[in-house]
């Protein structure tokens, strides 16, 4: 299992893509994976977040933060959050983490703390 | 390119409910009820709209066990996937098969059993459509990213959860004149808003959207069978032609999309379809659109061009969108009073529209709609088709 998670950039345009897709979605000429693997910035802005209360039969807690930040470099992402108060345009802190378990697998995924 | 005219010349649809009744008979039955209305059992080929039977009912190849049961064999006969967008697909590939000249006469019936599961496995089955590594693996569901997508369009065109819940009101009281729809209890804002029981009552599923902002799980179908001019000329129904059709798609992953609270599929199909009909928006009489949460009808009722960009809400202010209002949106019920059963919801909202149309709707109809038009919105915004339908005499 991956504890890094990785956007994509592109080796002919330079354009980074998270998640991996298998042709470049600015220029469309990549065309045998040339992408290189860049590690996420671990500091971001949160865009919007919501707390779900309707879980997933395989999650075991009364309720889940949710939200999408946009990262230092632009790139923006889904993850969990576990702030207290969420506001949008906050600064938060990414740490990978498990945040899904499913019989025996272990998931590994963004999750968004208070800078 | 040369197209053939494409007309509907039956409809067919059952009850949105819970429904004992094995999928391929769900999917039968309002088939059943289309070549009776149509006045003919004589069809080239069948596509069977659905997205859960393999997951949901154990049960796959769907089409082959639709076009047995209706005993139409030999004609050729597909199931079509395309999750909640399968009912819209499968009537675009309906009109393909009879714009082309491939088929004169085609059968399009969509059907889904969700409640053979309880509602949270019915909502995880539909999370499996989000993005397996970058989405679904957080225990996103669409209600979490409806719910998300409201926050930064409330932030961004001043919409409140009284606008969310005005459409909430709107729709699922407009199911009270509509015998097949799943919801058959009133509401009122004081009781799922106002009132000190408002939050008992109307809990958020995914803050800020409540339980009555999200469309309940259904079973159900409805089927539309579309033919070529000579064909609809020896029917004797209202004569409605399959105008327009439209799709596009969207980054798989929302968090990609430039601006979230554009939702660039839904723009780009309706603006095809309209195209393709030679008609705009404003020709609509009557619009159903893909209203699985409250704040989707707003957005898609700008996004389609019935109103400009962050003015839906207005609109619903000021009665617009309600029936008897210059644009009535979801007279049916919709998503959120009709139900949703995932496959059947795209050809519901062609049923309906029909309907409409012939000037056949009752105590719902619209007075003198001769254009009608849907959107049927799959994943969140990534593949959605859009229709646009029109009364020829
Ligand atoms: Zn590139």
């Amino acid at each position: 299992m991956p504890r890094e998670i990785y956007a994509y950039k592109c080796k002919k345009c330079g354009h980074v893509h998270y998640p991996y897709r298998m042709v470049c979605r600015n220029c469309g000429k990549n065309e045998h994976n040339e992408f290189e693997p860049v590690p996420l910035p671990k500091t971001g802005k949160l865009l919007t977040f919501t707390t779900l209360y309707s879980l997933p039969p395989d999650f075991e807690v009364p309720s889940l933060g949710l939200a999408i930040v946009a990262l230092e470099n632009g790139i923006t992402v889904t993850g969990q959050h576990r702030i207290d108060e969420p506001e949008t345009g906050m600064a938060v802190s990414v740490e990978v983490e498990i945040v899904r378990r499913d019989g025996y697998d272990e998931h590994y995924g963004m999750v968004f703390y208070k800078a | 390119m040369t197209v053939r005219d494409v007309y509907v010349i039956g409809v067919g649809i059952t009850s949105f409910t819970r429904l004992e009744y094995p999928l391929s008979e769900i999917a039968a039955y309002p088939a059943m009820m289309a070549m009776k209305d149509a006045g003919t059992r004589d069809i080239d080929h069948l596509y069977v709209a659905n997205m859960g039977g393999g997951r949901v009912n154990h049960q796959t190849g769907l089409a082959s066990a639709v076009v047995d049961t209706l005993s139409l064999t030999p004609a050729g006969a597909e199931t079509i996937e395309n999750g909640p967008a399968s009912g819209g697909s499968a009537v675009k590939t309906g009109y393909m098969a009879v714009a082309s000249g491939l088929h004169d006469t085609v059968m399009v019936t969509g059907a889904e059993r969700m409640r053979e599961v309880n509602n949270l496995e019915a909502t995880d089955f539909v999370a499996t459509l989000t993005h397996p590594l970058a989405e679904h693996i957080y225990g996103v569901t669409l209600p979490s990213l409806a719910a998300m997508f409201t926050r930064l369009y409330m932030e961004k065109y001043g919409v409140t959860e009284r606008h969310l819940a005005m459409v909430a009101v709107k729709n699922q009281n407009a199911a009270l004149r509509n015998e097949f729809a799943h919801l058959q209890q009133e509401i009122s804002i004081d009781g799922i808003l106002d009132s000190p029981e408002a939050m008992t009552n109307n809990p958020y599923v995914a803050e800020l959207l409540r339980f009555f902002d999200c469309c309940p799980v259904s079973d159900g179908g409805a089927c539309v069978i579309l033919a070529s001019e000579e064909v609809a000329g020896k029917v004797d129904r209202p004569l409605v032609r399959l105008a327009g059709v439209g799709q596009a798609s969207d980054t798989h992953a929302v968090h990609e999309r430039e601006d979230p609270t554009d939702l660039l599929a839904v723009r780009r199909a309706a603006a095809m379809a309209f195209e393709r009909a030679g008609l705009t928006p404003a020709d609509v009489d009557v619009a159903e659109l893909h209203d699985a949460f409250t704040i989707l009808e707003i957005v898609e009722s700008e996004e389609c061009g019935f109103f400009p960009k962050g003015e839906g809400h207005l609109a619903l202010e000021r009665g617009e969108t309600a029936l008897g209002g210059k644009l009535p949106i979801n007279v049916s019920g919709g998503l959120k009073g009709r139900g949703h059963p995932v496959g059947a919801t795209g050809v519901a909202q062609a049923y309906e529209i029909v309907h409409q149309l012939r000037g056949e709707a009752g105590e719902r109809q619209v007075d003198g709609a001769r254009v009608g038009f849907t959107c049927n919105f799959g994943g969140f915004g990534n593949n959605v088709v859009c229709l646009v339908f029109k009364r020829e005499n």
